[in-house]
């Protein structure tokens, strides 16, 4: 009976303690940002080198000092580290993500305008691994220890074992220049140019993420229950889809909710290897050019983004679960 | 069990259907050549956000593209040739340069170009860029005619070498008031024009108005395919037609592959070791030792696979600054090494295999910068060799931006580099940087300490030389000097390579890196 009472009145507040977590979690982001930034910004300027060199001496020729000098204090370069930074940091405050030191193009413009190609492609592979992992993962745990148990977690090793730049390049040799069926480089933002990198992404993760499926299902399948249930004669379709299923599936999209957040960092090599013209590759130009403003903006967008996913995680299980709500309430 | 039995059906099933659409796909694959249809496919890096060529090093793209033309341009061997100025002349006095411009050129919008059309152009890029200045200063810029009078504060011998400068394309500054440039591309007298420009990928089409000859495609796409194995996949693939600088660990495939036509040059850059002559090394002996103690053919063609030809002298071979007929003293010998290190007094009297002489090891520093792979390679190549003959090379690793002021201030025993020549023709500048004495701090460049009247004599002359051939010469002989003198370790030139298929013919790499896409390229057999 007091539990009864204490769950109806969880749920009456539930909905306010909902939202001071949310913004809990977002007055968190706030020293993350800044640590964020501030330890790119440094890494950066640590690692020698800055746009205006980049810029000249790449090139191959001689310029005169002058002209780099000049070129550097325009940009603000010439000034000690921690002004460069508080210079950004006001700026950034202002609603001002400043201007590329490369093309001097307003960085927010330049981020927003490759962000859909990103946003894309993250979607596509999430699709894919939930269309790749899902099935499979269940077919693993179901068929615990048979052969096509043994065969897919082979193949998840192989495909954990291999880097996703590698698998690209896999796929480029196969798919692109042996059957000659799928261009190597995007020819833009279409369907066809975006199965390879999403095969790539979605190669890796369903790796990792069947494996994950077929853990969480077996060991939904060993608890007492699903014994209980056999012994009175239930069906074991029944069990799996209607019992087992429902209680895994929690864990399982949690999972995936994580992995949406390096799946985001995991596009950037993947963009710049099949020319997929999206933040990712953008960000990795940036960092090759020393252009810090670029660089930011990304590192800012990644940071939001493992910040927003895992609220988004903690929030789905808080709701979903109310053996979490009623442990937090005991308290 | 009936239920995990459909599930593995179903996945079955759905397997052989993705195999059969892949299968089916492939029988519909296009395997005909875009070229046949008048496209060319060019697959590059590209570095230009924008098209202005006289933002940056912009105006490099603006060429490579086929979109611009300069007043002059360099052939195969580095010579200045004409191209839109038909000839030039120089005043008695040395300051007064004469282009006549060529008759009947256009630009590409059809109006047609005049001396005057060529002096608002390169007073354009003296307004617009900084860098113009540090060619040449101009007093005045006359336009009559076709005739285009410049007149400099100083004799300009290489004048015609810095004009081929792609910073000095030749636009139609009338054009610019309803054009943007930086976006849609300048208004020039190549043989393509822009039709659409980003970062990411050009495309042109072909110039109506083109004054040399016939443009042999419709359209020309140019992705910029930044990963090398990319742009050697798309290449094998036939996404492109044509890519350059192809890596070294993929030209094993297109080289003596009958699909493919490979054109592989010494580039202008050379990668050497200064010697400072302020330490060890001032003995003469004991640098011709270390000279001659490397194996540099080993290093080139073993160690970075022939990607980069073996190191001699201070020009490389892609100019006709007579690689050939000079004679390296201190080639690869190491008992010839072992033996001037003896005459020298250094001897290995502790048996601990370093030699020592007056009780001071034979230890010397080896500055080195790892922001270009083959850097770090050549150092420890050269530690490991030395090694053997007795010398301890620490190698000591900095950042790029240091090694410039390190080099000025003489603090190394070796310093690597890996510089380019003769951007403008003409190696004049980079000779004379490193090895013209420095006297007390006139050529700052100069930190090694290296000094020889002779040469000196050598430079001066050069400098007030606008005689070609005696110019030539003069280059070649001071490289002899420095030769004979061991004035620095000459380790190799870096190669650079265009790679197209078959369905092309005239595709050519010049060791200088403007002309990339010109109107010769055409189909294969037309």
């Amino acid at each position: 009976m007091e539990i009864l009472y204490d769950y109806i009145s969880w749920n009456k507040q539930g909905d306010e303690e909902g939202m001071n977590y949310a913004v809990k979690r977002f007055i968190h982001l706030i020293p993350i940002i800044f640590g964020i930034t501030f330890l790119s910004f440094l890494l950066m300027y640590l690692a020698g080198s800055d746009a205006v060199t980049e810029m000249y001496t790449n090139r191959g020729v001689e310029v005169a000092q002058e002209i780099i000098d000049e070129k550097k204090a325009a940009l603000g370069l010439n000034l000690p580290f921690f002004q460069q930074y508080v210079n950004w940091l006001w700026g950034m405050l202002h609603g001002n993500m400043g201007v590329s030191y490369v093309t001097g193009e307003d960085v927010l413009t330049a981020f927003m305008k490759k962000l859909p190609a990103t946003l894309l492609l993250t979607g596509l592979s999430i699709s894919a691994t939930v269309l790749i992992s899902l099935p499979c993962g269940i077919l693993a745990a179901v068929r615990h220890d048979k052969a096509s148990d043994l065969l897919l977690r082979f193949g998840s090793f192989l495909g954990n074992a291999m880097p996703n730049f590698f698998v690209g390049m896999l796929l480029m040799e196969f798919l692109g220049i042996q059957l000659g069926i799928l261009p190597v480089i995007s020819s833009g933002i279409d369907i066809k140019s975006a199965i390879m990198p999403t095969l790539t992404l979605a190669i890796a993760m369903s790796a990792k993420y069947l494996r994950q499926v077929r853990s969480t299902i077996l060991e939904e399948l060993n608890k007492d229950y699903v014994l209980g249930a056999k012994a009175r004669g239930i069906s074991y379709q029944v069990i799996l889809w209607k019992n087992v299923m429902k209680a895994s599936m929690l864990t399982i999209m949690t999972l995936l909710a994580l992995s949406i957040g390096s799946l985001l960092g995991g596009t950037a090599i993947i963009e710049s290897i099949f020319m997929w013209d999206g933040v990712g590759k953008l960000a990795v130009d940036a960092i090759n050019m020393r252009d810090y403003p670029i660089i930011q903006a990304y590192v800012m967008w990644m940071a939001i983004i493992y910040v927003f996913v895992n609220l988004v995680a903690d929030l789905l299980y808080h709701h979903l679960d109310p053996r979490i709500r009623l442990g937090v309430n005991a308290k | 069990m009936l239920n995990t039995k459909k599930l593995w059906k179903a996945i079955s099933v759905g397997l052989c259907g993705a195999a059969l659409t892949v299968m089916l796909a492939g029988c519909g694959a296009d395997n005909n050549s875009a070229v046949d249809k008048g496209v060319l496919k060019v697959g590059v890096t590209n570095f230009a956000d924008t098209l202005e060529p006289t933002q940056n090093f912009f105006g490099w793209v603006v060429m490579r593209y086929g979109l611009g033309e300069c007043l002059t341009k360099f052939d195969e061997k580095m010579n200045v040739q004409p191209w839109l100025a038909e000839s030039w002349s120089i005043s008695d006095d040395h300051t007064t340069w004469t282009f006549k411009i060529r008759e009947g050129v256009k630009f590409s919008n059809g109006d047609p170009l005049t001396a005057d059309a060529v002096k608002k152009s390169i007073e354009r890029a003296f307004e617009k860029n900084n860098r113009a200045a540090t060619f040449f200063k101009y007093k005045e810029i006359k336009a009559e005619g076709q005739t285009l009078t410049i007149v400099t504060e100083k004799p300009m011998p290489n004048m015609p070498g810095f004009l081929a400068d792609p910073l000095f394309i030749i636009v139609d500054t009338s054009a610019e008031g309803s054009r943007d440039f930086a976006k849609e591309g300048p208004i020039c007298t190549g043989p393509y024009m822009v039709e659409s420009f980003v970062k990411e990928k050009a495309v042109m089409k072909k110039n109506p108005n083109y004054w040399d000859g016939e443009v042999p495609f419709e359209t020309v796409e140019i992705p910029s395919i930044d990963d090398p194995n990319t742009r050697a996949m798309a290449l094998q693939s036939g996404e492109v037609d044509m890519a350059v600088n192809i890596a070294a660990g993929d030209m094993d495939n297109f080289r003596g592959n009958d699909k493919f036509f490979v054109d592989e040059i010494s580039s202008l850059r050379v990668v050497l070791a200064r010697l400072n002559q302020k330490g060890i090394l001032k003995d003469d002996k004991v640098r011709a030792a270390l000279i001659c103690g490397c194996d540099r053919e080993t290093y080139n063609n073993v160690l970075l696979k022939g990607t980069f030809l073996p190191g001699k002298a201070p020009v490389p071979p892609s100019m006709d600054y007579g690689f050939d007929q000079l004679t390296d003293p201190n080639a690869y010998n190491p008992e010839r090494a072992a033996k001037l290190l003896d005459e020298a007094g250094w001897k290995d009297t502790n048996g601990d295999g370093i030699r020592e002489k007056d009780g001071q090891p034979l230890k010397l520093d080896f500055v080195v910068y790892n922001s270009r792979a083959e850097l770090p390679l050549y150092a420890e190549a050269v530690q490991a060799d030395l090694k053997k003959l007795g010398f301890d090379i620490n190698i000591k690793t900095v950042d790029y931006n240091l090694v410039d002021q390190m080099g000025i201030k003489g603090e190394y025993d070796l310093l690597i580099s890996n510089i380019t020549t003769a951007n403008t023709g003409d190696p004049e500048i980079f000779l004379s940087w490193y090895w013209k004495t420095n006297h007390n701090g006139d050529n700052p460049q100069n930190g090694s300490g290296y000094s020889n009247p002779a040469l000196d004599v050598k430079f001066n002359e050069l400098a007030a030389e606008f005689d070609k051939s005696k110019r030539r010469q003069l280059i070649i002989d001071i490289q002899q000097i420095l030769l004979n003198d061991g004035a620095a370790l000459f380790l190799g030139y870096p190669q650079t390579n265009i790679v197209s298929n078959k369905a092309l013919a005239n595709v050519k790499m010049y060791p200088s890196d403007y002309y990339w896409i010109t109107n010769i390229i055409k189909p294969a057999g037309k």
